[in-house]
């Protein structure tokens, strides 16, 4: 009987049944194609309701998002309410909050606002298995520094031509104060012709600026050229170290 | 057959991730389209936004929950969906479209249609359930979304005060009861 079976697919799932019944239930399920289909469809019933009836946090942050970028996007240039005023204030003034978090201008560190906050980002086609500088690549972005230090210390043993290696050695020594050796490994980067040949002059001025270096801070600090990634932060500090 | 995974594929990660940038990314592309489309058949800019949104829930819907896999590129897709809807959304309230059907949609593959047909007949269905849901009782619809909500049920039964036990048997019951409905209307 059709009917029957449908709440037991249910009082299956849900747990209403004792040790015996459930493992009828699974025993019958191997052979009856009927059951498994609705199991098939009260699972399906059940997590269609499930979305609509309890949207978990994801799906409500999810829909937030979308209400606030439409709004950017469809917004009818007509009358503005007070309402809408209101909603731009809270916006501004959130923007301004976030802003002074950013700039934070009690906040004298000069090299906690300037210094690198990258990211390494390792990738290679087809690799499966995970490689030494995947993990390395793992334990700097999570600041794990002297680790993450470790290993490219024998990454870079191994693979003395690799600038993005010897890049993110220096960036590591630099953030456990290894400031000496930091520069002995970036400044040859510098010297080279690579991608990372203008990041790592800046990561040697951030090195000077951690040990308060104000002068050889600034003369790295200048050979940074224009259309380069760190460009605009190096202009700014110029302009704070005077 | 396993179609292969268009690269637009990323787009629904994002959605899935909630991920603003992917977001903003959509709505640039594809918000001024869909707004002229519903603004030139009778509507107006606030409903192409709901429109907008709608069709994003449900691709993020399939996306996350049925495991939606692109095998078309994604603004013609999200387009369509959008466009359908619309067109629904007219039939509803009795107004002729300016435009018919599709035959404007160019250069669209039968992979975009075959995608878009699915997402809809999900959201058809879909409403088929809560529509059956709505039918049970109160303590049956009470049960079920407070099951839901993804807490321990010892302490939904808690909550509702019921034992586990019973909360258990009954929402069997309740949810058969649902299936049962769904099944005839269908």
């Amino acid at each position: 009987m059709t009917e029957d079976k449908i709440l037991l697919t249910a009082r299956y799932v849900e747990g209403d049944m004792d040790e015996a019944e459930n493992a009828d239930f699974e025993m019958r399920m191997q052979s009856d194609t009927e059951l498994q289909e609705h199991l098939k469809d009260y699972k399906h019933v059940h997590q269609r309701l499930k979305i609509q009836l309890a949207p978990d946090q994801q799906d409500i942050a999810f829909k937030e998002t979308l209400k606030h970028t439409g709004a950017q996007y469809f917004a009818a240039p007509k009358v503005v309410s007070f309402k809408t005023n209101l909603k731009w204030l809270s916006g501004v003034a959130a923007v301004l909050i976030i802003g002074l978090l950013v700039w934070a201008p009690w906040r004298s560190n000069l090299y906690q606002t300037y210094h690198i906050d990258a990211q390494m980002l390792v990738t290679e086609r087809g690799a499966e298995k995970i490689t030494d500088l995947d993990k390395a690549a793992v334990l700097f972005n999570d600041q794990k520094y002297v680790e993450a230090q470790n290993l490219l210390a024998k990454l870079v043993q191994q693979q003395p031509e690799n600038a993005m290696i010897h890049y993110y050695y220096g960036l590591s020594l630099i953030e456990i104060n290894k400031l000496v050796e930091a520069r002995s490994i970036l400044t040859p980067v510098y010297g080279n012709e690579s991608v990372f040949k203008y990041d790592a002059a800046y990561a040697i001025a951030m090195s000077y600026l951690k040990e308060d270096q104000k002068s050889d801070c600034k003369i790295w600090l200048q050979k940074i050229p224009e259309g380069t990634t760190h460009y605009q932060k190096a202009i700014e500090l110029l302009g704070k170290l005077k | 057959m396993a179609k292969a995974v268009h690269l637009d594929q990323r787009y629904l990660i994002g959605l899935v991730n909630n991920d603003a940038a992917v977001i903003n990314e959509i709505y640039k592309k594809c918000a001024g389209k869909v707004k002229s489309f519903i603004v030139f058949n009778n509507g107006t800019a606030n409903d192409a936004e709901d429109i907008f949104q709608e069709s994003l829930v449900d691709v993020y819907n399939q996306a996350k929950y049925k495991d939606l896999q692109l095998s078309c590129p994604f603004e013609p897709f999200l387009l369509l969906v959008c466009k359908r809807k619309w067109l629904n959304e007219l039939k509803k309230r009795s107004i002729s479209p300016v435009t018919k059907g599709e035959d404007d949609l160019l250069h669209i593959g039968e992979d975009t249609f075959e995608q878009a047909e699915r997402l809809e007949e999900e959201k058809e269905q879909t409403t088929l359930f809560l529509k059956a849901f709505e039918k049970l009782g109160e303590r049956c619809k009470e049960i079920i979304k407070w099951s839901m909500q993804g807490e321990a049920q010892e302490k939904v039964a808690e909550a509702l005060g019921v034992t586990y036990g019973y909360l258990r048997k009954k929402k069997s019951e309740c949810m058969a009861s649902l299936i049962k409905m769904v099944q005839i209307n269908q």
